[in-house]
């Protein structure tokens, strides 16, 4: 299998939800072949940049996963499926992406703001910080604005990443820029957000120093803020 | 939840001929039904009341022959005679098998556990002795124990133990759904490596809307423990009681199996 059957292999199993190889998929008649796992440990092997599985593999997968549970074809469960994959890939993929041994250049408290479950990205930019150096402070999900305040203050921390993939639950980061004015933290931190729905419109009306497309723009955003 | 096909029981007026004649196509048919609709094992009882011993010997291994040539599922070999199970083991060959059924009847388990043993295969045990069916929880689990003792003597590890607990029609007597599922339970405390079974239509014998309460028992016996049931796999009011109950139970990853039959409903 060459590096773009090996991708799309990848693509089409977290699409189909398959961690494992005895995995049942969406479909039917899966169980037994190679599913993300075994397919993301191939690639490893095989020595594909572990950059291009995560763009090209998980990410666009995902969109996928997206479109096919806004058209009603995918359910709860279904979607669930697909992101439990993506974490199985992820925990295989992070030591590659985290190059070791890196001084620190900075700490980096990152969280997805409250109400909002959604952790696949979070975690991918959790992974991508601590590989590009950054120390970093995961609060997990739904985490309120009181906790990443305090997480801020404590940790002295120079920089703050918000996460949220709702409509709904992207205005909560307009409330922890607010707080952390009041604490008056805002000036020791730089807050970047992520997530589906927020855009750099968005991350200027609410105050925030940067909007990511990405993990590897916010890598970008970073080394510029830094130069 | 798995489910053993019944189908292939030659009390049924549409089957008996089909043994009797060696209706093959028929019987490959029926198998082949099954396996689509979800059957994991294939059940074969071919006692037709008619003829001897010997008939049925062969009539077991020309069906198991026949059906394990064409279908890709394990058997389960049905008689209450050792003989036709033996014949019908042997037949299978190597062939994933099943025995349905033995009771706690000594003489009768020092014939047919062996055979277990030999063949490696699980056995369908139901929860009587000679006297017939206890109406009682303990008696029950007494029937269950005296199987397992004598399990362990012949070497059929407790992995391989299909306990039936047995259930009486409620019409007669009401308590009666309940002991069954209570001995369920029951078992599954005591012999936690082993698995139950159950055939569950004769819970409503005498009742109108049978479906209904074979339904509802259904997914009350899965809360109970039921790993595996005798029915039809083609019913689709069992089917989707097996598949709610299932689903309810968190035993179906993803609801796979739920979304798959439902999604479009
Ligand atoms: C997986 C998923 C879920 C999973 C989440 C599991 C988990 N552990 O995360 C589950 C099933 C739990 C779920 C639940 C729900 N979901 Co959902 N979900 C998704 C789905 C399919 C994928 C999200 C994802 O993981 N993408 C992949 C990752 C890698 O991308 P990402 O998150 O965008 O992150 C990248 C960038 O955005 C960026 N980034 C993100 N955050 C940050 C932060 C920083 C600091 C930086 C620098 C960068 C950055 O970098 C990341 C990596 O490159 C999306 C559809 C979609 N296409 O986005 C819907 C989606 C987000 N969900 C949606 C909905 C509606 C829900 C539910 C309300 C469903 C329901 N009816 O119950 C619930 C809400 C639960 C809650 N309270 O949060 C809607 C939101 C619609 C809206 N208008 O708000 C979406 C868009 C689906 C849809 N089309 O309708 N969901």
């Amino acid at each position: 299998m060459n590096q773009t059957e090996l991708i799309e292999k990848i693509n089409f199993n977290i699409i189909q939800g398959r961690m494992t190889a005895e995995d049942e998929g969406f479909d039917e008649g899966l169980e037994g072949q190679p599913a993300v796992t075994e397919l993301i440990e191939q690639a490893v092997e095989a020595g594909i940049d572990a950059k291009i599985i995560v763009l090209d593999g998980l990410t666009g997968a995902m969109e996928t996963v997206g479109a096919k549970f806004d058209k009603g074809e995918y359910l709860i469960p279904d979607m669930l499926a697909s992101a439990e994959c993506v974490g199985a890939a992820m925990d295989i993929l992070a030591p590659l992406l985290a190059d070791a041994g890196v001084e620190s250049k900075g700490k980096f408290v990152l969280a997805t703001v409250a109400g909002d479950l959604h952790d696949i990205g979070k975690n991918i930019v959790a992974i991508m910080l601590k590989g590009a150096g950054f120390e970093v402070l995961d609060l997990g999900n739904d985490v309120t604005t009181g906790r990443i305040v305090e997480a801020v203050k404590a940790n002295n921390a120079q920089f703050l990443g918000l996460s949220a993939l709702l409509t709904t639950t992207m205005r909560e980061m307009g409330v922890v820029i607010k707080a952390l004015e009041e604490s008056g933290l805002r000036d020791q931190v730089r807050v970047l957000i992520g997530g589906a729905p927020t855009s750099e419109a968005f991350a200027a009306e609410i105050g925030a120093d940067a909007h990511c497309r990405d993990a590897f723009h916010a890598i970008d955003l970073l080394r510029q803020m830094a130069a | 939840m798995i489910i053993i096909g019944e189908k292939i029981n030659a009390t049924r007026k549409a089957v008996k001929p089909m043994i009797l004649e060696r209706r093959e196509t028929e019987l490959i048919e029926l198998a082949q039904n099954q396996a689509d609709a979800g059957a994991a094992y294939i059940d074969i009882n071919v006692g037709t009341g008619t003829g001897g011993r010997e008939d049925e010997v062969e009539a077991i291994r020309w069906a198991v022959t026949t059906v394990k040539a064409a279908v890709a599922k394990p058997i389960c070999v049905d008689s209450a005679d050792a003989r036709v199970l033996a014949a019908g083991l042997a037949a299978c060959d190597g062939h994933d098998a099943m025995i349905n059924s033995v009771k706690a009847d000594p003489d009768y388990l020092a014939e047919v556990l062996p055979i277990a043993a030999r063949h490696d295969v699980p056995v369908i045990c139901l929860a009587m002795d000679l006297e017939g069916i206890p109406k009682d929880v303990a008696g029950r689990l007494a029937a269950c124990q005296t199987i397992a003792d004598a399990a362990g003597a012949h070497g059929v590890p407790e992995a391989h133990l299909y306990f039936d607990p047995l259930v009486l029609p409620i019409a007669a007597d009401a308590t009666q759904a309940k002991v069954t599922l209570d001995t369920l339970a029951a078992v599954k405390d005591r012999f936690p490596a082993a698995k139950t079974v159950m055939g569950l239509s004769n819970v409503s014998y005498g009742l109108p809307a049978r479906a209904q309460l074979n339904a509802a028992f259904l997914a009350m016996a899965l809360y109970a423990g039921l790993d595996a049931a005798i029915m039809d796999p083609m019913d689709s009011t069992m089917r989707a009681a097996a598949l709610t109950g299932t689903a309810l139970m968190g035993r179906d990853r993803h609801f796979r199996k739920y979304s798959r039959a439902f999604r479009n409903a």
